[in-house]
Protein backbone atom coordinates (compact mmCIF):
# COMPACT_ATOMS: atom_id res chain seq x y z
CA UNK A 1 0.00 0.00 0.00
CA UNK A 2 1.64 3.39 -0.78
CA UNK A 3 0.19 7.20 0.57
CA UNK A 4 -2.95 7.59 2.50
CA UNK A 5 -4.90 10.80 3.07
CA UNK A 6 -6.83 11.35 6.18
CA UNK A 7 -9.10 13.70 4.51
CA UNK A 8 -10.12 15.06 0.92
CA UNK A 9 -8.62 18.51 2.47
CA UNK A 10 -5.68 16.91 2.81
CA UNK A 11 -5.56 15.34 -0.85
CA UNK A 12 -6.03 18.28 -2.47
CA UNK A 13 -3.26 19.95 -0.59
CA UNK A 14 -0.67 17.32 -1.67
CA UNK A 15 -1.93 17.70 -5.41
CA UNK A 16 -2.38 21.59 -4.66
CA UNK A 17 1.73 20.95 -4.02
CA UNK A 18 1.88 19.16 -7.36
CA UNK A 19 1.68 15.80 -5.90
CA UNK A 20 1.67 12.30 -8.21
CA UNK A 21 -0.98 9.81 -6.98
CA UNK A 22 0.55 6.64 -8.03
CA UNK A 23 -2.26 3.23 -8.07
CA UNK A 24 -0.89 1.50 -5.18
CA UNK A 25 -1.72 4.86 -3.12
CA UNK A 26 -4.94 4.80 -0.76
CA UNK A 27 -6.63 7.97 -2.75
CA UNK A 28 -10.07 9.31 -2.25
CA UNK A 29 -12.60 6.95 -3.93
CA UNK A 30 -14.11 10.52 -5.73
CA UNK A 31 -10.56 10.69 -7.47
CA UNK A 32 -10.02 6.82 -7.99
CA UNK A 33 -13.94 7.32 -9.80
CA UNK A 34 -13.38 10.30 -11.45
CA UNK A 35 -9.89 8.92 -12.81
CA UNK A 36 -10.92 6.07 -14.16
CA UNK A 37 -14.08 7.66 -15.82
CA UNK A 38 -11.62 9.71 -17.46
CA UNK A 39 -9.23 7.23 -18.70
CA UNK A 40 -12.04 5.01 -19.64
CA UNK A 41 -13.70 7.33 -22.13
CA UNK A 42 -10.33 8.04 -23.36
CA UNK A 43 -9.77 4.39 -23.81
CA UNK A 44 -13.23 3.47 -25.15
CA UNK A 45 -12.39 6.73 -28.01
CA UNK A 46 -9.95 5.28 -29.01
CA UNK A 47 -10.77 1.89 -29.07
CA UNK A 48 -13.92 3.50 -31.52
CA UNK A 49 -12.01 5.48 -33.14
CA UNK A 50 -9.52 2.58 -34.44
CA UNK A 51 -12.74 0.65 -35.61
CA UNK A 52 -14.18 4.27 -37.13
CA UNK A 53 -11.23 3.73 -39.65
CA UNK A 54 -10.82 0.21 -39.68
CA UNK A 55 -13.48 0.13 -42.33
CA UNK A 56 -11.57 1.98 -45.28
CA UNK A 57 -8.01 0.84 -44.52
CA UNK A 58 -8.46 -2.78 -46.99
CA UNK A 59 -9.50 0.17 -49.70
CA UNK A 60 -6.38 2.88 -49.39
CA UNK A 61 -5.31 3.83 -52.58
CA UNK A 62 -1.46 2.51 -52.38
CA UNK A 63 0.41 -0.38 -51.12
CA UNK A 64 3.45 1.68 -48.84
CA UNK A 65 -0.15 4.11 -47.76
CA UNK A 66 -2.00 1.25 -46.62
CA UNK A 67 0.85 -0.03 -44.49
CA UNK A 68 1.04 3.61 -43.05
CA UNK A 69 -2.46 3.85 -42.51
CA UNK A 70 -2.43 0.26 -41.01
CA UNK A 71 0.04 1.29 -38.47
CA UNK A 72 -1.78 4.68 -37.77
CA UNK A 73 -4.70 2.30 -36.54
CA UNK A 74 -2.50 -0.09 -34.90
CA UNK A 75 -1.28 2.86 -32.41
CA UNK A 76 -4.81 4.19 -32.04
CA UNK A 77 -6.09 0.74 -31.26
CA UNK A 78 -2.93 0.09 -28.71
CA UNK A 79 -3.65 3.73 -27.23
CA UNK A 80 -6.49 1.96 -26.27
CA UNK A 81 -4.96 -1.10 -24.75
CA UNK A 82 -2.61 0.73 -22.77
CA UNK A 83 -5.06 2.84 -21.27
CA UNK A 84 -7.65 -0.23 -20.62
CA UNK A 85 -4.41 -1.57 -18.45
CA UNK A 86 -4.03 2.02 -16.65
CA UNK A 87 -7.61 1.67 -16.36
CA UNK A 88 -8.67 -1.51 -14.97
CA UNK A 89 -5.24 -1.11 -12.48
CA UNK A 90 -7.81 1.16 -10.48
CA UNK A 91 -9.88 -2.05 -9.54
CA UNK A 92 -13.23 -0.38 -10.97
CA UNK A 93 -13.80 -2.66 -13.60
CA UNK A 94 -11.86 -5.19 -15.66
CA UNK A 95 -11.01 -4.43 -18.73
CA UNK A 96 -13.33 -7.55 -20.76
CA UNK A 97 -16.14 -5.50 -18.59
CA UNK A 98 -14.80 -2.11 -19.88
CA UNK A 99 -14.76 -3.34 -23.40
CA UNK A 100 -18.51 -4.96 -23.12
CA UNK A 101 -19.76 -2.09 -21.38
CA UNK A 102 -18.91 -0.02 -24.34
CA UNK A 103 -20.07 -2.38 -26.71
CA UNK A 104 -23.37 -2.85 -24.72
CA UNK A 105 -23.72 1.39 -25.53
CA UNK A 106 -23.36 1.24 -21.56
CA UNK A 107 -20.09 3.49 -21.42
CA UNK A 108 -19.38 6.91 -23.25
CA UNK A 109 -16.96 7.43 -26.22
CA UNK A 110 -16.30 11.05 -27.88
CA UNK A 111 -18.65 12.93 -30.02
CA UNK A 112 -16.36 12.57 -33.52
CA UNK A 113 -16.96 7.90 -33.68
CA UNK A 114 -20.68 8.60 -33.42
CA UNK A 115 -20.49 9.65 -37.21
CA UNK A 116 -20.65 7.45 -40.49
CA UNK A 117 -17.05 8.05 -42.83
CA UNK A 118 -18.82 7.80 -46.14
CA UNK A 119 -15.79 8.59 -48.25
CA UNK A 120 -12.02 8.09 -48.45
CA UNK A 121 -11.71 12.15 -47.88
CA UNK A 122 -13.73 11.17 -44.39
CA UNK A 123 -10.73 9.28 -43.56
CA UNK A 124 -8.51 11.66 -44.21
CA UNK A 125 -10.13 14.68 -42.23
CA UNK A 126 -10.34 12.09 -39.63
CA UNK A 127 -6.37 11.99 -39.23
CA UNK A 128 -6.29 16.10 -40.01
CA UNK A 129 -9.27 17.30 -38.00
CA UNK A 130 -9.44 15.14 -35.39
CA UNK A 131 -6.13 13.86 -34.65
CA UNK A 132 -5.60 17.60 -34.69
CA UNK A 133 -7.76 18.19 -31.74
CA UNK A 134 -6.55 14.81 -30.32
CA UNK A 135 -3.42 16.51 -29.74
CA UNK A 136 -3.52 19.42 -27.81
CA UNK A 137 -6.55 17.89 -25.53
CA UNK A 138 -4.02 15.50 -24.65
CA UNK A 139 -1.10 17.83 -24.29
CA UNK A 140 -3.58 19.66 -21.70
CA UNK A 141 -3.81 16.31 -19.67
CA UNK A 142 -0.21 15.13 -20.11
CA UNK A 143 0.87 18.68 -18.56
CA UNK A 144 0.15 18.80 -15.37
CA UNK A 145 -1.35 15.19 -14.56
CA UNK A 146 -1.82 14.19 -11.38
CA UNK A 147 -2.13 10.53 -12.14
CA UNK A 148 1.21 8.98 -12.58
CA UNK A 149 0.19 6.48 -14.34
CA UNK A 150 -1.70 7.88 -16.90
CA UNK A 151 0.71 10.59 -17.44
CA UNK A 152 3.40 8.28 -18.29
CA UNK A 153 1.48 6.41 -20.91
CA UNK A 154 0.33 9.70 -22.37
CA UNK A 155 3.31 10.69 -23.22
CA UNK A 156 3.72 8.39 -25.68
CA UNK A 157 0.46 8.53 -26.99
CA UNK A 158 0.69 11.78 -27.48
CA UNK A 159 4.23 11.38 -29.59
CA UNK A 160 2.08 8.65 -32.04
CA UNK A 161 -0.59 11.23 -32.41
CA UNK A 162 2.14 13.96 -33.42
CA UNK A 163 2.60 11.23 -36.31
CA UNK A 164 -0.90 11.16 -37.16
CA UNK A 165 -1.61 14.50 -37.33
CA UNK A 166 2.16 14.96 -40.09
CA UNK A 167 0.22 12.09 -41.73
CA UNK A 168 -2.97 13.70 -41.93
CA UNK A 169 -1.20 17.08 -43.48
CA UNK A 170 0.92 15.75 -45.88
CA UNK A 171 -2.26 13.66 -47.07
CA UNK A 172 -4.36 16.76 -47.47
CA UNK A 173 -1.31 18.37 -49.12
CA UNK A 174 -1.56 15.47 -51.76
CA UNK A 175 -4.88 16.13 -52.39
CA UNK A 176 -5.00 19.92 -52.06
CA UNK A 177 -2.96 19.35 -54.88
CA UNK A 178 -5.15 16.54 -56.78
CA UNK A 179 -7.84 16.56 -59.29
CA UNK A 180 -10.77 18.15 -58.98
CA UNK A 181 -12.39 14.63 -57.79
CA UNK A 182 -10.65 14.64 -55.25
CA UNK A 183 -10.60 18.25 -54.32
CA UNK A 184 -14.31 18.20 -54.25
CA UNK A 185 -14.64 14.76 -52.13
CA UNK A 186 -11.93 16.53 -49.38
CA UNK A 187 -14.47 19.77 -49.31
CA UNK A 188 -17.41 17.75 -48.68
CA UNK A 189 -15.38 15.84 -45.94
CA UNK A 190 -14.47 19.38 -44.62
CA UNK A 191 -17.98 20.35 -44.35
CA UNK A 192 -18.99 17.17 -42.88
CA UNK A 193 -16.37 16.84 -40.04
CA UNK A 194 -15.51 20.32 -39.12
CA UNK A 195 -18.62 20.63 -36.94
CA UNK A 196 -18.42 17.56 -34.71
CA UNK A 197 -13.95 17.82 -34.62
CA UNK A 198 -14.62 21.01 -33.00
CA UNK A 199 -17.24 19.91 -30.96
CA UNK A 200 -14.78 17.71 -29.63
CA UNK A 201 -13.48 20.13 -26.98
CA UNK A 202 -16.92 20.42 -25.68
CA UNK A 203 -18.88 23.43 -24.17
CA UNK A 204 -16.93 26.31 -22.41
CA UNK A 205 -14.87 25.37 -18.77
CA UNK A 206 -16.94 25.70 -16.43
CA UNK A 207 -14.64 27.84 -13.61
CA UNK A 208 -15.55 24.81 -10.62
CA UNK A 209 -14.02 22.14 -12.79
CA UNK A 210 -13.01 19.33 -10.54
CA UNK A 211 -10.71 17.91 -13.45
CA UNK A 212 -9.02 21.15 -13.47
CA UNK A 213 -8.99 21.19 -9.71
CA UNK A 214 -7.39 17.60 -9.64
CA UNK A 215 -5.25 18.57 -12.29
CA UNK A 216 -6.41 16.28 -15.04
CA UNK A 217 -6.76 19.34 -17.07
CA UNK A 218 -4.52 22.06 -17.76
CA UNK A 219 -6.25 24.02 -20.18
CA UNK A 220 -9.67 25.68 -20.59
CA UNK A 221 -11.73 24.07 -23.27
CA UNK A 222 -12.46 27.09 -25.31
CA UNK A 223 -8.91 28.03 -25.22
CA UNK A 224 -8.09 25.30 -26.91
CA UNK A 225 -10.87 25.02 -29.78
CA UNK A 226 -9.67 28.72 -30.02
CA UNK A 227 -6.32 27.44 -30.73
CA UNK A 228 -7.75 24.58 -33.35
CA UNK A 229 -9.55 26.97 -35.18
CA UNK A 230 -6.22 29.19 -35.55
CA UNK A 231 -4.46 26.38 -36.85
CA UNK A 232 -6.97 24.96 -38.84
CA UNK A 233 -8.42 27.81 -40.49
CA UNK A 234 -5.88 29.77 -42.72
CA UNK A 235 -4.35 25.75 -43.25
CA UNK A 236 -7.31 25.05 -45.14
CA UNK A 237 -7.92 28.08 -46.58
CA UNK A 238 -4.21 28.79 -47.91
CA UNK A 239 -4.90 24.55 -49.48
CA UNK A 240 -8.46 26.40 -51.63
CA UNK A 241 -10.30 25.16 -49.52
CA UNK A 242 -14.03 27.11 -47.20
CA UNK A 243 -14.80 26.35 -44.05
CA UNK A 244 -18.66 25.82 -43.63
CA UNK A 245 -18.81 28.42 -40.89
CA UNK A 246 -20.63 31.33 -41.84
CA UNK A 247 -20.26 33.05 -38.77
CA UNK A 248 -16.43 32.79 -38.82
CA UNK A 249 -14.86 35.92 -38.16
CA UNK A 250 -11.39 37.12 -38.56
CA UNK A 251 -9.39 39.82 -37.29
CA UNK A 252 -6.89 41.52 -39.39
CA UNK A 253 -4.83 43.56 -36.68
CA UNK A 254 -4.20 40.05 -34.81
CA UNK A 255 -4.74 37.86 -37.81
CA UNK A 256 -7.38 35.93 -35.22
CA UNK A 257 -10.14 33.69 -36.61
CA UNK A 258 -13.40 33.13 -34.19
CA UNK A 259 -15.47 30.47 -35.08
CA UNK A 260 -19.21 31.29 -35.33
CA UNK A 261 -21.96 30.24 -32.81
CA UNK A 262 -21.82 26.65 -31.77
CA UNK A 263 -24.48 24.33 -32.08
CA UNK A 264 -24.47 22.03 -29.21
CA UNK A 265 -27.02 20.07 -29.64
CA UNK A 266 -25.24 17.30 -31.79
CA UNK A 267 -23.22 16.74 -29.34
CA UNK A 268 -25.84 15.95 -26.93
CA UNK A 269 -27.33 13.90 -28.74
CA UNK A 270 -23.89 11.59 -28.94
CA UNK A 271 -23.19 12.08 -25.32
CA UNK A 272 -26.94 10.23 -25.08
CA UNK A 273 -25.82 7.57 -27.13
CA UNK A 274 -27.95 8.92 -30.47
CA UNK A 275 -25.41 10.15 -32.85
CA UNK A 276 -25.76 9.68 -36.70
CA UNK A 277 -24.01 6.62 -36.34
CA UNK A 278 -24.30 5.48 -32.84
CA UNK A 279 -26.34 2.27 -32.90
CA UNK A 280 -24.60 0.56 -36.31
CA UNK A 281 -21.25 1.42 -35.01
CA UNK A 282 -21.82 -0.47 -31.73
CA UNK A 283 -24.06 -2.86 -32.76
CA UNK A 284 -21.27 -4.24 -35.55
CA UNK A 285 -18.54 -4.11 -32.80
CA UNK A 286 -21.10 -6.08 -30.68
CA UNK A 287 -21.86 -8.90 -33.09
CA UNK A 288 -17.75 -9.19 -34.28
CA UNK A 289 -17.22 -9.54 -30.20
CA UNK A 290 -19.87 -12.02 -30.01
CA UNK A 291 -18.61 -14.29 -32.87
CA UNK A 292 -15.03 -14.10 -31.39
CA UNK A 293 -15.76 -15.40 -27.94
CA UNK A 294 -15.36 -18.97 -28.67
CA UNK A 295 -11.49 -18.12 -28.41
CA UNK A 296 -11.83 -15.68 -25.51
CA UNK A 297 -13.70 -18.96 -23.87
CA UNK A 298 -10.58 -21.07 -24.74
CA UNK A 299 -7.90 -18.82 -23.41
CA UNK A 300 -10.09 -18.70 -20.45
CA UNK A 301 -9.98 -22.41 -19.73
CA UNK A 302 -5.95 -22.88 -20.39
CA UNK A 303 -4.33 -23.88 -17.28
CA UNK A 304 -2.08 -21.39 -16.28
CA UNK A 305 1.59 -20.97 -17.77
CA UNK A 306 -0.21 -22.92 -21.23
CA UNK A 307 -0.26 -19.13 -22.62
CA UNK A 308 3.64 -17.91 -22.78
CA UNK B 1 15.77 -9.72 -65.92
CA UNK B 2 13.76 -12.12 -68.49
CA UNK B 3 10.00 -12.56 -68.29
CA UNK B 4 10.00 -16.09 -67.14
CA UNK B 5 11.61 -14.41 -63.73
CA UNK B 6 9.49 -11.51 -63.75
CA UNK B 7 6.21 -13.94 -63.99
CA UNK B 8 7.96 -15.96 -61.48
CA UNK B 9 8.43 -12.77 -58.71
CA UNK B 10 5.37 -12.00 -59.54
CA UNK B 11 3.30 -14.90 -58.04
CA UNK B 12 5.55 -14.16 -55.02
CA UNK B 13 4.36 -10.44 -54.58
CA UNK B 14 0.74 -11.33 -55.78
CA UNK B 15 0.42 -14.25 -52.73
CA UNK B 16 2.33 -11.40 -49.95
CA UNK B 17 0.24 -8.49 -51.62
CA UNK B 18 -3.22 -10.65 -51.27
CA UNK B 19 -1.99 -12.09 -47.62
CA UNK B 20 -1.34 -8.84 -46.40
CA UNK B 21 -4.81 -7.02 -47.51
CA UNK B 22 -6.48 -10.31 -45.89
CA UNK B 23 -5.09 -9.58 -42.76
CA UNK B 24 -5.69 -5.82 -42.80
CA UNK B 25 -9.54 -7.04 -42.47
CA UNK B 26 -8.90 -8.76 -38.83
CA UNK B 27 -8.01 -5.05 -36.94
CA UNK B 28 -10.43 -3.73 -34.90
CA UNK B 29 -12.63 -7.36 -34.63
CA UNK B 30 -9.90 -9.95 -33.98
CA UNK B 31 -11.13 -11.78 -30.23
CA UNK B 32 -9.29 -9.49 -28.31
CA UNK B 33 -6.94 -6.24 -28.51
CA UNK B 34 -3.76 -7.83 -28.57
CA UNK B 35 -4.68 -9.82 -32.10
CA UNK B 36 -5.88 -6.86 -33.27
CA UNK B 37 -2.31 -5.14 -33.05
CA UNK B 38 -1.09 -8.71 -33.99
CA UNK B 39 -2.75 -9.07 -37.11
CA UNK B 40 -1.80 -5.52 -38.04
CA UNK B 41 1.87 -5.96 -37.80
CA UNK B 42 1.99 -9.11 -39.70
CA UNK B 43 -0.43 -7.23 -42.34
CA UNK B 44 1.95 -4.47 -42.44
CA UNK B 45 5.01 -7.23 -42.50
CA UNK B 46 3.50 -8.94 -46.14
CA UNK B 47 2.86 -5.70 -47.31
CA UNK B 48 6.34 -4.53 -47.58
CA UNK B 49 7.33 -7.69 -48.93
CA UNK B 50 5.06 -7.38 -51.64
CA UNK B 51 6.47 -4.11 -52.28
CA UNK B 52 10.02 -5.24 -52.46
CA UNK B 53 9.35 -7.76 -54.71
CA UNK B 54 7.11 -4.87 -56.96
CA UNK B 55 9.98 -2.82 -56.52
CA UNK B 56 12.49 -5.58 -57.84
CA UNK B 57 10.34 -6.43 -60.62
CA UNK B 58 9.55 -2.58 -61.46
CA UNK B 59 13.85 -1.92 -60.78
CA UNK B 60 15.10 -0.31 -64.44
CA UNK B 61 18.41 -1.14 -63.67
CA UNK B 62 19.82 2.38 -63.58
CA UNK B 63 19.56 2.99 -59.86
CA UNK B 64 17.19 4.34 -57.48
CA UNK B 65 14.13 2.94 -55.58
CA UNK B 66 10.92 2.80 -57.97
CA UNK B 67 8.68 5.21 -56.73
CA UNK B 68 4.76 4.53 -55.40
CA UNK B 69 3.13 4.90 -58.60
CA UNK B 70 5.10 2.22 -60.32
CA UNK B 71 4.73 -0.34 -56.92
CA UNK B 72 0.65 0.37 -56.92
CA UNK B 73 0.55 -0.03 -60.91
CA UNK B 74 1.97 -3.67 -60.68
CA UNK B 75 -0.12 -4.09 -57.31
CA UNK B 76 -4.09 -3.41 -58.57
CA UNK B 77 -3.93 -2.43 -62.21
CA UNK B 78 -3.47 -5.87 -63.33
CA UNK B 79 -6.74 -7.62 -65.13
CA UNK B 80 -7.55 -10.64 -62.71
CA UNK B 81 -5.98 -12.98 -65.49
CA UNK B 82 -2.50 -11.25 -65.09
CA UNK B 83 -2.31 -12.20 -61.39
CA UNK B 84 -0.58 -15.08 -60.80
CA UNK B 85 -1.55 -15.33 -56.67
CA UNK B 86 -2.71 -18.67 -55.32
CA UNK B 87 -6.30 -19.31 -54.29
CA UNK B 88 -5.80 -19.31 -50.37
CA UNK B 89 -4.38 -15.50 -50.45
CA UNK B 90 -7.90 -15.04 -52.68
CA UNK B 91 -10.08 -16.63 -50.55
CA UNK B 92 -12.78 -14.51 -48.09
CA UNK B 93 -12.08 -16.01 -44.32
CA UNK B 94 -14.77 -14.36 -42.44
CA UNK B 95 -14.03 -16.72 -39.62
CA UNK B 96 -11.46 -16.03 -37.44
CA UNK B 97 -10.55 -19.76 -37.17
CA UNK B 98 -10.23 -19.51 -40.83
CA UNK B 99 -8.21 -16.36 -40.21
CA UNK B 100 -5.66 -17.72 -37.95
CA UNK B 101 -5.64 -21.31 -40.11
CA UNK B 102 -4.84 -19.41 -43.44
CA UNK B 103 -1.98 -16.85 -41.65
CA UNK B 104 -0.20 -20.36 -40.24
CA UNK B 105 -0.41 -22.57 -43.18
CA UNK B 106 0.39 -19.63 -45.33
CA UNK B 107 3.41 -18.30 -43.18
CA UNK B 108 4.60 -21.63 -42.47
CA UNK B 109 4.72 -22.04 -46.48
CA UNK B 110 6.26 -18.48 -46.84
CA UNK B 111 8.96 -19.41 -44.53
CA UNK B 112 10.14 -22.07 -46.75
CA UNK B 113 10.01 -19.79 -49.89
CA UNK B 114 11.81 -17.46 -48.69
CA UNK B 115 14.39 -20.24 -47.76
CA UNK B 116 14.85 -20.94 -51.81
CA UNK B 117 16.29 -17.58 -52.93
CA UNK B 118 18.29 -16.22 -49.70
CA UNK B 119 21.34 -17.22 -52.09
CA UNK B 120 19.70 -15.85 -55.12
CA UNK B 121 21.85 -13.98 -57.84
CA UNK B 122 19.33 -10.95 -57.47
CA UNK B 123 20.85 -8.72 -54.74
CA UNK B 124 17.92 -7.30 -53.64
CA UNK B 125 16.10 -10.25 -53.70
CA UNK B 126 18.89 -12.01 -51.39
CA UNK B 127 18.39 -9.05 -49.18
CA UNK B 128 14.25 -8.96 -48.73
CA UNK B 129 14.90 -12.85 -47.85
CA UNK B 130 16.99 -11.86 -44.91
CA UNK B 131 14.98 -9.03 -43.99
CA UNK B 132 11.83 -11.20 -44.49
CA UNK B 133 13.02 -14.84 -42.64
CA UNK B 134 13.67 -12.52 -39.35
CA UNK B 135 10.29 -11.55 -39.54
CA UNK B 136 8.55 -14.79 -40.61
CA UNK B 137 9.60 -16.40 -37.87
CA UNK B 138 7.58 -13.92 -35.51
CA UNK B 139 4.34 -14.58 -37.70
CA UNK B 140 4.81 -18.51 -37.15
CA UNK B 141 5.59 -18.10 -33.47
CA UNK B 142 2.26 -15.93 -32.93
CA UNK B 143 0.16 -18.24 -34.68
CA UNK B 144 1.72 -21.15 -33.31
CA UNK B 145 1.22 -19.65 -29.67
CA UNK B 146 -2.65 -19.33 -30.49
CA UNK B 147 -3.04 -22.87 -31.99
CA UNK B 148 -1.31 -24.41 -29.22
CA UNK B 149 -4.14 -23.06 -26.90
CA UNK B 150 -6.92 -23.36 -29.12
CA UNK B 151 -6.18 -26.74 -29.76
CA UNK B 152 -6.53 -28.36 -26.14
CA UNK B 153 -10.35 -27.58 -26.43
CA UNK B 154 -12.77 -29.55 -27.89
CA UNK B 155 -15.04 -26.39 -29.54
CA UNK B 156 -11.83 -24.51 -30.58
CA UNK B 157 -10.01 -27.65 -31.60
CA UNK B 158 -13.52 -28.59 -34.27
CA UNK B 159 -13.35 -25.06 -35.39
CA UNK B 160 -9.76 -25.37 -36.32
CA UNK B 161 -9.69 -28.70 -37.73
CA UNK B 162 -13.38 -27.53 -39.51
CA UNK B 163 -10.64 -24.38 -41.45
CA UNK B 164 -7.89 -26.93 -41.92
CA UNK B 165 -10.02 -29.53 -43.90
CA UNK B 166 -11.11 -26.36 -46.19
CA UNK B 167 -8.36 -24.29 -46.55
CA UNK B 168 -5.52 -27.36 -46.95
CA UNK B 169 -6.39 -28.19 -50.59
CA UNK B 170 -6.44 -24.05 -51.46
CA UNK B 171 -3.24 -23.90 -49.53
CA UNK B 172 -1.35 -26.50 -51.29
CA UNK B 173 -1.59 -23.94 -54.52
CA UNK B 174 0.74 -21.70 -53.01
CA UNK B 175 3.35 -24.28 -54.18
CA UNK B 176 1.77 -24.21 -57.69
CA UNK B 177 4.80 -23.05 -59.84
CA UNK B 178 4.48 -19.77 -62.21
CA UNK B 179 5.06 -20.71 -65.72
CA UNK B 180 8.26 -19.01 -65.58
CA UNK B 181 9.87 -20.54 -62.22
CA UNK B 182 12.49 -22.87 -64.28
CA UNK B 183 13.88 -19.91 -66.05
CA UNK B 184 14.44 -18.28 -62.56
CA UNK B 185 15.85 -21.31 -61.28
CA UNK B 186 18.23 -21.64 -64.70
CA UNK B 187 19.24 -17.53 -64.04
CA UNK B 188 20.21 -18.39 -60.29
CA UNK B 189 17.05 -16.19 -59.34
CA UNK B 190 15.59 -19.12 -56.94
CA UNK B 191 17.59 -22.56 -56.01
CA UNK B 192 14.91 -24.84 -56.84
CA UNK B 193 11.10 -25.32 -57.30
CA UNK B 194 8.99 -24.49 -54.35
CA UNK B 195 7.32 -27.79 -54.87
CA UNK B 196 10.17 -29.79 -54.50
CA UNK B 197 9.61 -28.42 -50.57
CA UNK B 198 5.59 -29.35 -50.63
CA UNK B 199 6.47 -32.59 -48.56
CA UNK B 200 8.64 -31.02 -45.74
CA UNK B 201 5.23 -28.07 -45.32
CA UNK B 202 3.01 -31.36 -45.56
CA UNK B 203 5.32 -32.96 -42.43
CA UNK B 204 4.95 -29.28 -40.64
CA UNK B 205 0.96 -29.29 -41.61
CA UNK B 206 0.54 -32.99 -40.16
CA UNK B 207 2.92 -32.20 -36.88
CA UNK B 208 0.92 -29.14 -35.94
CA UNK B 209 -2.60 -30.83 -36.37
CA UNK B 210 -1.74 -34.12 -35.52
CA UNK B 211 -5.24 -35.12 -35.69
CA UNK B 212 -6.35 -34.74 -39.12
CA UNK B 213 -5.00 -37.16 -41.75
CA UNK B 214 -4.14 -34.88 -44.28
CA UNK B 215 -3.28 -37.70 -46.79
CA UNK B 216 -6.76 -37.72 -47.21
CA UNK B 217 -7.31 -33.98 -47.98
CA UNK B 218 -7.23 -33.79 -52.09
CA UNK B 219 -5.63 -30.95 -53.23
CA UNK B 220 -6.75 -29.94 -56.63
CA UNK B 221 -3.97 -29.98 -59.77
CA UNK B 222 -1.94 -27.67 -60.67
CA UNK B 223 -2.86 -25.13 -63.31
CA UNK B 224 0.15 -22.37 -63.40
CA UNK B 225 -2.06 -20.04 -60.86
CA UNK B 226 -4.11 -19.06 -63.71
CA UNK B 227 -7.39 -19.46 -62.58
CA UNK B 228 -8.60 -16.97 -59.63
CA UNK B 229 -10.90 -17.85 -57.00
CA UNK B 230 -14.41 -17.13 -57.10
CA UNK B 231 -14.22 -14.36 -54.28
CA UNK B 232 -10.90 -12.55 -56.43
CA UNK B 233 -13.51 -10.43 -57.94
CA UNK B 234 -15.03 -9.15 -54.74
CA UNK B 235 -11.60 -8.95 -53.59
CA UNK B 236 -9.74 -6.92 -55.92
CA UNK B 237 -12.88 -4.13 -56.53
CA UNK B 238 -12.57 -3.35 -52.59
CA UNK B 239 -8.91 -2.87 -52.97
CA UNK B 240 -9.33 -0.53 -56.12
CA UNK B 241 -12.31 1.47 -54.65
CA UNK B 242 -11.10 4.29 -54.21
CA UNK B 243 -8.59 4.54 -56.53
CA UNK B 244 -10.93 3.37 -59.27
CA UNK B 245 -12.59 7.05 -58.35
CA UNK B 246 -10.30 9.10 -60.04
CA UNK B 247 -7.67 7.06 -62.30
CA UNK B 248 -5.48 9.92 -62.43
CA UNK B 249 -5.02 11.33 -58.36
CA UNK B 250 -2.31 10.90 -56.43
CA UNK B 251 -3.41 10.08 -53.05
Amino acid sequence: MGRTWSSMNEFEAFLNEGGMVEVDDDMPDEYRATVFRFIELHANSELMGGLTERDWIPMTPGLRHKMTVLAKTQDEIGHGHLLYMVAADLGIKTRREMIEDLFAGRSRFHNVFHYPVRTWGDQVAICLLVDGAAVPSQKAVYKDCSYGPYKRILKRIIAEEGFHLRLGEERVLRISQGTDAQRAMFQQSINDWWWPALRLFGPDSKPDDKLARWRLKSEKNEVMRAGWVQKFVPMLHSYGFTIPDPGLTHDPETDTWTCGPIDWEPLKRTMAMDGPDTARRIAEASTAWETTQWVRNALDAAPAGVIA
Amino acid sequence: MTPGTIEFLLAFADDEHLMGQQHTEWIGIAPFLEEDMAFASIAQDELSHAALLYSIVADSGEGGEPDDQVINRLAFDRSAAEYRSAQIVEVACTEWAHALVRHWLYDTAEDLRWSLVKQSELESLRDAAAHAAREERFHIRHADGLIDVLLRTPDSAKRLADAVGELLPLATGLFDPASGEAEAIEAGVASAPFDTLLPEWADRVQTRFPDIDIGSISAPAFTGRMYRHDDFAVLITRINSVRGIDPTAVW
